[in-house]
């Protein structure tokens, strides 16, 4: 059997109509969440990502599951957001007062989102690619709805978190000195964890949970090794996000390989960039000192 | 004393954690221009009371007074408390201290926002830090941008926790002596936990001593504490129950 040419840019072009929609989801969701993973990162949230990601899935299957097995129909996008951010919710619960920690909690919803998406997708077995699709983003098309309110998720909280962002950033990175200051501090904090489990919640049924999770984490570290400071940090980030979601798709089409795991890994290039850029500017400083 | 201008009385306060009182109730002013040194052991109260004055712990019983003229207040924590991750310039601290209330509403720094931006830093003697990334600078530049930040809230009563922990003696006694001469410039009440005797005992114009073994808690100009027996007890280093 002769080799089949792998896809050229022609082959792109031709069927530009069906690329369109998923890469600018790619583009959008992959920059807000960019934009996001600062927060993630420097607030120590990488588990409190992973596991509202986590919840976000079970709520697709649960959105799969209520349509065939119970024949009510439940939009998956509403399924995971509603579900991530019940996630969030649960999160901004005084873990102290229950004799536990945070990282408790997250471990909790973890295992227990994780294990019921499977439970879920077995209940299911038709839709078992989708469920798939959803934990480790093959997805190949995205629906116009989905689109939609990714895009208007995106923006509204971008614009929101621009328009805050001085007092986010205090109130994020600097508690008490913010709270001294009269600052609404936990409303803010709130509003940045809502935030995360919202732009989460909906991304996850177009993207998958597996790139949600890395966009919504590497970039972050990618800006930071780059030694950006704060406010480019944001840009920086975004950029990256972005470029994650967008390029990951088109290299995915060119090299054959799965949409969401080519975005991860394009993500994690870009963190793999700034260690380099990290060892780079170490290796100056010593040079320019002996 | 008396006719500086109150910011926060303590009436019958009672401190503590979970309804659980951690000393008597007790009494105190804090007033304008005055450097007031907290000391005691550890574990004897210093933190909650702060923890308590910044709104984070509630009282167990009595009340915290607040002039209606102090609209907030100016918290400055340990130099290595800040995050060493966070890729934050000084200018970026220092107009930190511009945030009050929902003035975050504006998106950007105003010029007057920037200009004592500057005016601070110039004053804490850290002008030639303002591009600087704040966690490369060392303890004691970070410690004058914390300054700084805290002249930039323009603020009536500043609060510092340990700022001179782990600070050698000769750049405790200099940061100390800037902090004072800025507290009588600026007419700030500058209260300070420290663990540092000797900062209480030379410098500061009032001392508030909690001595949790004994339950009891001492408000007094310095030299009035110097010679009570509590502080006594703190020099020597005596147990409460000895």
């Amino acid at each position: 059997m002769p080799d089949q040419a792998p896809p050229s840019w022609e082959d792109f072009i031709a069927a530009w109509d069906l690329f369109r929609d998923p890469m600018i989801c790619g583009l959008v969701a992959g920059g807000a969440l960019g934009f996001l993973s600062v927060y993630v990162f420097l607030r120590r949230m990488v588990f409190v990502s992973a596991a509202v990601t986590q919840c976000a899935g079970l709520g697709v299957a649960l959105a799969f599951y209520a349509e065939i097995q119970l024949a009510i129909h439940i939009e998956p996008i509403f399924g995971a957001a509603v579900l991530a951010l019940a996630a969030t919710l649960v999160l901004l619960i005084d873990a102290q007062r229950l004799n536990m920690t945070r990282e408790g909690f997250l471990g909790i919803i973890f295992a227990l989102a994780g294990g019921a998406s499977v439970l879920v997708g077995d209940r299911i077995a038709q839709e078992a690619h989708d469920i798939q699709s959803i934990l480790f983003g093959t997805a190949v098309l995205v629906r116009p709805f989905d689109l939609n309110v990714i895009a208007i998720t995106a923006t509204l909280l971008l614009a929101l978190h621009l328009w805050w962002f001085r007092g986010l950033t205090f109130a994020s990175f600097d508690t008490v000195a913010a709270r001294a200051q009269g600052l609404p501090v936990s409303a803010l904090q709130m509003f940045v964890l809502i935030s995360i489990g919202a732009l989460v919640g909906v991304s996850t049924r177009a993207l998958g949970a597996l790139p949600v999770f890395a966009m919504s984490t590497l970039p972050a570290m990618a800006a930071l090794l780059f030694g950006c400071r704060l406010r480019w940090a944001f840009a920086v980030a975004a950029l990256f996000g972005a470029a994650s979601g967008f390029c990951g798709y088109a290299l995915a089409f060119f090299l054959e390989l799965p949409v969401g795991a080519t975005q991860t890994a394009v993500a994690g290039a870009f963190v793999a960039l700034g260690l380099c850029a990290h060892a780079g500017r170490r290796l100056s400083v010593r040079l320019r000192a002996s | 004393m008396s006719e500086a201008v109150q910011l926060i009385a303590c009436r019958d306060l009672v401190i503590g954690w979970n309804g659980h009182a951690l000393l008597p109730a007790f009494d105190l002013t804090l007033r304008r221009g005055r450097f007031v040194a907290v000391i005691g052991r550890n574990g004897s109260g210093k933190t909650t009371w702060f923890k308590t004055i910044l709104g984070q712990a509630t009282p167990v019983s009595g009340r915290i007074v607040r002039s209606p003229s102090l609209n907030h207040i100016a918290y400055v924590p340990q130099t290595d408390a800040f995050d060493r991750l966070l890729p934050l310039t000084a200018s970026d601290v220092v107009l930190q201290g511009r945030l009050h209330c929902n003035n975050f509403l504006r998106p950007f720094s105003s010029r007057a926002d920037r200009r004592a931006c500057r005016e601070a830093l110039e004053c804490a003697g850290a002008a030639e830090l303002g591009d600087e990334v704040f966690r490369d600078l060392s303890k004691g530049q970070r410690q004058r941008v914390m300054l700084a930040r805290m002249l930039a809230t323009e603020t009536e009563l500043a609060l510092l926790d340990e700022p001179t922990a782990a600070m050698d003696v000769i750049a405790e006694r200099q940061a100390v002596q800037r902090l004072i001469e800025l507290c009588r410039q600026h007419d700030i009440a500058v209260v300070c936990v420290s663990h540092a005797l000797n900062v209480a005992e030379k410098f500061a114009d009032d001392i508030l001593l909690f001595d949790r073994a004994r339950g009891e808690v001492v408000f007094d100009k310095r030299e009035a504490v110097l010679a009570h027996a509590a502080y006594q007890r703190l020099v020597r280093g005596d147990e409460g129950d000895a």
